[in-house]
């Protein structure tokens, strides 16, 4: 490659964009201010510590040795993947570690605790389940591959279609422990009641003191901390099921048949498939999508991929109706 | 310890001129890289970019090194555009550029080839020619900087060094340097060199 090819390359292409000067100088001064801030707040927290550190090794090191004895052996290897990390999401490891901020894609190992703040929902992914999803201000221990514990906040377990159905998945509240056949549901704590909302399937309450109540596909258990339980209708999908959009992680839809990518929006809106006419289920079977949705909720993403076949779709009532033709009005 | 996390620890230290350079390197790079996500809304790209470069500084005392600084900045302007759309309900302009396409995305990400198929032919040139330019974003900022000046501007060398505050023999070795640099992320992400690039552009 030599200088012409470069040049005639470079022109073709054309000069890149630059922002305006204004723009340029009044985040490069809004930038200035929050990195003195930043500087500001490290140095003073580096001298806090300073201050602290001698009165306080003497005392770490003796706690260290009592932790030590006391910490239980927590297994070696990952037992889950971080599979979404939005804004605040930390992860723990021992007692004597701190809060680190988490990733996407890091691995997430037997004993760990993961937290979300304010801002922050995270998503991750262990075997045999789709996905299990942290609200906002939730905090989970990872105990094992089988079991979560929830110590604040909300989770969703989706335990993904081609589950056999057995599962060992457990999710352990402060008054009792959930278990599932093969399912969607949200574990929520409510200062002492567990709200227990099935989208699909079954699941299984067992409460501390060995009682256990039954819930299914459509139905909400309010559980106190005295054990009494009221069951209630519960929607599966609309407003209350949205926190969920954000963290699902993204399918990867290139090459994949357009009926693969509209039973994962099914699951995911939590509205069954259905097709307007004969044909159409072969129709969308035959098409192969391509792109990335990465970024995208369920909904928009729906509303994305169908916008580029030959098929368009609605909601309608708890359902996707997927007809012929290319006008989409698939907006929830 | 690698360039960029010298200037993370110099930035870090309260080092006015690592601010300076930091700012100054990727500012520009992460609006061209956040505006044609927004539909090109450019307002929308000035409060992303700097809720972008805002929430990096807050955390680069975290940022390890496993990948270039500037695609751990692409992952959060990323994000922060999809926050930034959906807090203001535009998710019907949202765009999924071409170079959001995972085989494209990790080949710029990593600058590895994806398989070989004619770009223009499928993409067009617009979003050929808008590609040519992620890729020179993709460079080191200063060698897409002096690959601009000298072959879109007609800058000298000498006129080089003095922008880069470089002598002029080094400015003659930082152009072969982004020369080749260039050539080999044009090869690795196109599969094809940038005279066969230029030709289907027309040029």
């Amino acid at each position: 490659m030599n200088d012409d090819d470069i040049e005639r390359l470079l022109k073709a292409a054309g000069m890149r964009e630059r922002a305006p000067a204004d723009v340029e100088r009044e985040v490069r001064e809004h930038l200035r201010k929050e990195w003195r801030k930043i500087v500001a707040e490290r140095r003073g927290a580096r001298r806090r510590w300073s201050g602290l550190a001698i009165a306080a090794s003497i005392l770490v090191a003796a706690l260290g040795l009592w932790l030590a004895a006391l910490q239980p052996r927590a297994p070696a290897g990952p037992v889950a993947t971080m599979a979404v990390a939005l804004d605040d999401v930390r992860v723990k490891g021992g007692w004597l570690q701190g809060w680190q901020p988490a990733v996407a894609g890091q691995t997430l190992a037997a004993g760990e605790s993961l937290e979300t703040g304010a801002n922050g929902r995270a998503a991750i992914s262990l075997p045999g389940i789709a996905s299990a999803r942290l609200d906002h201000d939730t905090r989970i221990r990872l105990a094992s591959a089988e079991l979560l514990v929830i110590e604040r906040g909300a989770l969703y377990v989706d335990a993904g279609v081609e589950l056999p159905g057995d599962s060992q998945l457990a999710v352990e509240t402060p008054s009792g422990v959930v278990r599932h056949v093969g399912t969607q549901y949200e574990v929520r704590l409510d200062g002492s009641d567990v709200r227990l909302r099935v989208r699909e399937g079954r699941v299984e309450w067992r409460s501390n003191s060995g009682t256990v109540q039954r819930g299914q596909a459509g139905e909400q258990l309010t559980i106190a901390a005295d054990g009494a339980v009221q069951r209630q209708p519960a929607s599966r999908y609309g407003d209350s099921w949205n926190w969920i959009a954000s963290t699902t992680p993204a399918l990867d839809i290139e090459g994949r048949p357009l009926s693969e990518f509209l039973s994962w929006a099914g699951r995911e809106l939590g509205r069954e498939v259905v097709f307007a006419a004969p044909g159409v289920a072969e129709e969308a079977a035959a098409i192969v999508v391509h792109g990335s949705i990465e970024g995208l909720t369920p909904a928009q993403a729906l509303q994305a991929v169908l916008a580029t076949t030959s098929v368009r779709g609605s909601l309608d009532d708890g359902r996707i109706v997927v007809a012929n033709g290319r006008v989409n009005d698939g907006s929830d | 310890m690698k360039e960029e996390q010298l200037l993370i620890r110099r930035m870090l230290g309260g080092d006015e001129r690592a601010f300076e350079a930091f700012f100054n390197a990727y500012f520009a790079r992460i609006y061209r890289f956040a505006l044609p996500r927004l539909n090109g809304d450019a307002q929308a790209a000035r409060e992303v970019v700097q809720a972008t470069l805002a929430k990096a500084m807050r955390r680069i005392a975290d940022f390890r090194g496993d990948s270039a600084l500037f695609t751990w900045l692409c992952q959060i302007c990323r994000r922060e555009a999809v926050d930034h759309i959906r807090a203001r309900r535009r998710h019907l302009k949202h765009v999924v550029l071409i170079d959001d396409r995972p085989d494209l995305r990790s080949a710029i990400d990593a600058l590895e080839a994806p398989e070989e198929y004619d770009l223009v032919k499928a993409y067009g040139r617009e979003e050929v020619g808008r590609l040519v330019r992620v890729v020179l974003d993709r460079l080191p900022s200063n060698y897409g900087d002096a690959l601009e000046w000298k072959y879109m501007e007609g800058s000298s060398v000498e006129e080089i060094g003095v922008r880069l505050g470089i002598g002029t023999t080094a400015a003659q070795s930082l152009l072969a340097r982004a020369r080749t640099a260039f050539r080999e992320a044009l090869e690795q992400v196109f599969g094809a060199e940038a005279a066969d690039i230029a030709a289907g552009l027309g040029a």
